[in-house]
């Protein structure tokens, strides 16, 4: 007799703690009889005072018998009892199928998955009938694809379902997984079983799991030979917007040098108008990396191909997509009688396409940025708007009063339109000094007050009180720099810097800048789901299990991921001598073990039925509870009252 | 499915023998033993009225028709007689220890019903708790019985007992003098000592039949108890052993002598039953002995 479910040990320890609380609940509630009575007038005239420490009866033992009876025949039943002793009994075992990129691989004519599949099946009805099983696919998580099954054929369906996936081989955690589950089943523990080639990524040998004593090996030989992609990383050059700066990674995993040939191409998705951007002839060391770099110029989006040809019997690693984002530009109209004077300062920006209109032709429907010159529209532009010395009636942003030669007293080192901006001592012939609201920003000041305020909000507003290039400020290096940081200020995602990199999906880690905040991070996916991520010593890591697109925005700069190529591995795994490496033979076992769970928890839920019906409240509060039944004949003769 | 009747046959042929008694003599009633409804000799010739559709033939003068040819009815002076009327408590109390109380004191009504059905009498049952309930009438030979017993049987207790406003209603309701059979536990926390009083008082006989189950009497529980009142829903929690229930016991008892005290004085009668006694015991022993029937 054996439980199938819990050990002794966790039996008694439940139904320690069910039958404490059953008799805790007894003492507490069932102690103080509750009985329904004609009147409470004699009551009254025997009441005593109640006894302080008086101790705790069960008033209804056999209630309490009857149900902690009844709790431990369900108990049974949950833990499956069973007649027969437990060496007889179906053993669970666990098959964990490697569904791992490189399973995708040809040996042959046949994939190694397909080999891996056929195997798993032969161990499959090598073992005894009452046996049951569950099938686990590892790739980079150990995913269960059945509970321990005892019928064949739904194992069975699960491994011909069993696909290769996009990650790499963890093969610590999918050993550490079976034996969790084995010992969690309760049942006896049959054996784990690895069917796949062993190719897994780099193992730790501190953290490894040790090895499981009931560990069965069948290898899937692997003898390809192959060269891929391995990261690609892009980034516009610093001198150079439009021009982006490319350099890509290959591996050669196999054991022969190779010669290669890696071209990129670039054009719409799709195979339509794309045009070659560039190739190199390389040659691949065995078993080592090798670094190639391209340049290619484009402002505009568009997808860009990398391929590794000749393609060998793991074509997935030898092609990967990276969508580039457009470059773009600020347009600006410019609404001054003296164009020539803002001319170069906004030359300066590479990211701006000016537009230079009389006042006359001003229309309020400008996109982009509008710069007025001292000029009030008859209408507020509906875009973002910078003001230079406006006239005191019609600023958008009230004139306290105007001052002559006056000092200017500094910037607000905390706007980030101020940023890096640094003035010797100069004085403003001529200057309106604002009154802005509280939420305005005080970008320039003079004693009596700013005198470049900035309002947030939709759309954004800078008003300048004087003319920066007409006033002392025109020969000081802060004033293109003023309107460079006005600009970014504005719209600063066309000053926004881009990042993009190809590799493969699994665990992605990214150092950021210094000058980046944690709150300024996020990670999306292609489509703008959140995915999660940690952030520790500037270092940012997250995991993206399928390929696809992440987005990481962090600050002013965004890194676009294209994680397109498949996770491959790192080592080959090497199992231990002692474990089983064929496929079994099982000796025939007797059908001698009976289960009784069906009897006990019948049994288990009558007898509570069967004190609910004798002892339940129902019957308390009518009256009738049976000890009254019980004494009902020792009534008392009238003539004793007489 | 039928449900058994209140009372067998073989009980019913035991009580034919047997009558209700009185012992006052109500002014301007005919009172100390039965009067028959039908009876001739006590019915004098009043007179004479012209015959309406639905008047019963029987009383047709015919030899007034053969002469005339013209139907009169021929009119009698009925001769007053004591009322006779029964109160069954139908209070949440008597539903106490499974409602035993309650079926026996249903049983005791019929019982008597029946007696007063044979002798040709006629009895008004009322329930009550704080009210009287609609009235059963009880009149017109043996042959009615079957449909007295059934709105007996008809009858669910509910409510708290207010033996003040029901004794005030009652009053309200029958002017006339007569024997009024209560059939109660007489446990009411305001007391009925004072509404009885004033029952006896108006002028009414009083018999008294006081029910009991053996826990109201003699609880048979120990250790500590937590008492819930059937009509008041008050609570007490108590400790409880051999020395209270004597203290208890003595308290019903003493209880059950004022009812007794206060039913004799008025020159009523009083019966105390417990409802584990047979019916049979409790008519013709306890009944009889206070007779309160013959």
């Amino acid at each position: 007799m054996y439980f199938l479910n819990l050990s002794l040990l966790q039996f008694l320890a439940v139904f320690g703690s069910l039958s404490a609380i059953s008799v805790a609940i007894y003492l507490l509630d069932r102690s103080r009889r509750k009985q329904i009575v004609s009147t409470l007038r004699f009551w009254v005239a025997a009441e005593q005072p109640a006894v302080a420490a008086r101790r705790k009866h069960i008033q209804q033992p056999w209630s309490l018998i009857l149900q902690l009876l009844s709790m431990a025949l369900l108990l049974l039943a949950i833990a499956q009892l069973r007649l027969g002793t437990p060496a007889r009994a179906g053993r669970d075992h666990v098959i964990i199928l490697e569904t791992s990129a490189w399973m995708a691989a040809r040996s042959g004519k046949t994939t190694l998955m397909e080999l891996a599949r056929d195997r798993a099946r032969r161990y499959l009805h090598a073992l005894p009938s009452r046996d049951r099983v569950m099938l686990v696919r590892a790739d980079a998580m150990a995913t269960p694809a059945t509970a321990f099954e005892p019928d064949r054929r739904k194992v069975e369906t699960a491994i011909q379902s069993s696909e290769p996936g996009a990650t790499a081989l963890n093969l610590d955690q999918a050993l550490a997984f079976a034996r969790h589950v084995q010992s969690q089943e309760g049942g006896r523990a049959g054996e784990i079983a690895f069917v796949g080639s062993g190719r897994t990524i780099e193992r730790d040998p501190e953290n490894a799991a040790a090895t499981p004593r009931n560990l069965r090996v069948l290898l899937v030989s692997d003898p390809v030979e192959n060269a891929g992609l391995r990261k690609i990383g892009m980034r516009r050059s610093a001198t150079d917007p439009d021009l982006w700066e490319i350099y890509i990674s290959t591996h050669n995993y196999g054991t022969r040098p190779r010669d290669v040939t890696l071209a990129i191409d670039f054009g719409p998705p799709g195979a339509n108008g794309r045009i070659p951007a560039g190739s190199q002839h390389l040659t691949l060391p065995a078993g080592a990396d090798k670094e190639a770099s391209f340049e290619y110029r484009t402002s505009s989006a568009g997808i860009l191909r990398v391929n590794l040809t000749p393609h060998d019997a793991f074509p997935a690693d030898d092609y990967a997509e990276l969508e580039l984002p457009a470059q773009p530009m600020l347009p600006v109209t410019v609404y001054s009688n003296e164009p020539e004077l803002l001319r170069p300062v906004l030359s300066a920006t590479p990211r701006v396409a000016a537009v230079y209109r009389k006042p006359a032709e001003y229309k309020a429907g400008d996109k982009g940025l509008v710069i007025l010159d001292r000029f009030i529209p008859p209408q507020p532009p509906t875009a973002d708007s910078i003001w230079i010395d406006p006239p005191a009636k019609g600023s958008p942003i009230p004139v306290r009063t105007v001052v002559e030669n006056e000092a200017f007293q500094g910037w607000d080192a905390g706007h980030p339109a101020s940023a890096g901006l640094r003035t010797k001592d100069f004085k403003l012939e001529r200057t309106s000094v604002f009154d802005p609201a509280p939420t305005d920003g005080r970008i320039g000041e003079v004693m009596q007050g700013p005198v470049i305020v900035s309002r947030p909000g939709k759309p954004k507003i800078v008003v300048l009180g004087f003319h920066p290039v007409l006033s002392g400020m025109r020969y000081e290096l802060a004033t293109p720099l003023l309107f460079a940081n006005l600009l970014r200020w504005i719209s600063p995602e066309i000053f926004r810097r881009w990042e993009v990199a190809g590799g493969s999906v699994g665990t992605v880690k990214l150092v950021m800048d210094q000058d980046v905040a944690e709150k300024d991070v996020k990670v999306t996916t292609q489509d703008g789901s959140p995915l999660p991520f940690t952030i520790h010593d500037r270092a940012l890591n997250f995991f993206s299990g399928t390929p696809g697109s992440v987005r990481v925005a962090a600050g002013d700069r965004e890194y676009l991921y294209s994680l397109t190529l498949p996770q491959l591995w790192d080592a080959k795994w090497e199992p231990p001598a002692d474990a089983q490496k064929t496929i079994p033979k099982f000796p025939p076992v007797f059908e001698s073990a009976s289960d009784l769970w069906p009897w006990l928890a019948v049994a288990g839920a009558a007898g509570l039925l069967a004190e609910w019906i004798l002892f339940g409240r129902f019957r308390r509060i009518a009256g009738i509870s049976r000890p009254v039944l019980l004494r009902r004949k020792a009534t008392v003769p009238l003539e004793v009252r007489r | 499915m039928a449900s058994a009747p209140l009372l067998d046959r073989e009980f019913l042929e035991k009580l034919e023998r047997l009558t209700i008694h009185w012992q006052k003599s109500f002014a301007g009633l005919v009172g100390g033993h039965n009067m028959s409804r039908f009876a001739g000799a006590g019915q004098e010739f009043l007179d004479h009225r012209n015959f309406h559709h639905g008047d019963d033939l029987r009383a047709v003068n015919w030899r007034a028709f053969l002469r005339l040819e013209k139907l009169f009815l021929k009119m009698f002076q009925v001769e007053p007689r004591v009322p006779v009327r029964m109160l069954l408590d139908m209070s949440d109390s008597m539903m106490a220890y499974g409602g035993q109380k309650f079926d026996y004191a249903r049983k005791l009504a019929a019982s008597l019903c029946y007696v007063g059905l044979v002798r040709l009498d006629s009895i008004e049952v009322h329930g009550f708790s704080s009210r009287l309930s609609p009235r059963i009438f009880s009149t017109g030979g043996r042959h009615r019985f079957p449909g007295v017993m059934d709105s007996l049987k008809a009858l669910t207790a509910a409510g708290a007992t207010d033996y003040l406003s029901m004794v005030r209603e009652f009053i309200g309701t029958y002017s006339h003098r007569g024997l009024v059979i209560i059939i109660s536990d007489f446990l009411d926390d305001n007391g009925c000592e004072r509404a009885l009083q004033y029952l006896s008082d108006f002028g009414h006989e009083l018999m008294l039949v006081q029910v009991w189950a053996d826990e109201d009497r003699t609880p048979p529980w120990t250790g500590e108890l937590e008492l819930r009142d059937a009509e008041t829903g008050a609570g007490l929690k108590l400790d409880f052993d051999d020395a209270a229930r004597e203290r208890y016991t003595r308290a019903f008892d003493e209880y059950c002598s004022i009812i007794q005290t206060l039913a004799m004085r008025s020159g009523g009668r009083y019966a105390g039953v417990a409802s584990s006694q047979t019916l049979e015991s409790v008519i013709f022993g306890d009944l009889v002995r206070v007779k309160g029937i013959a």
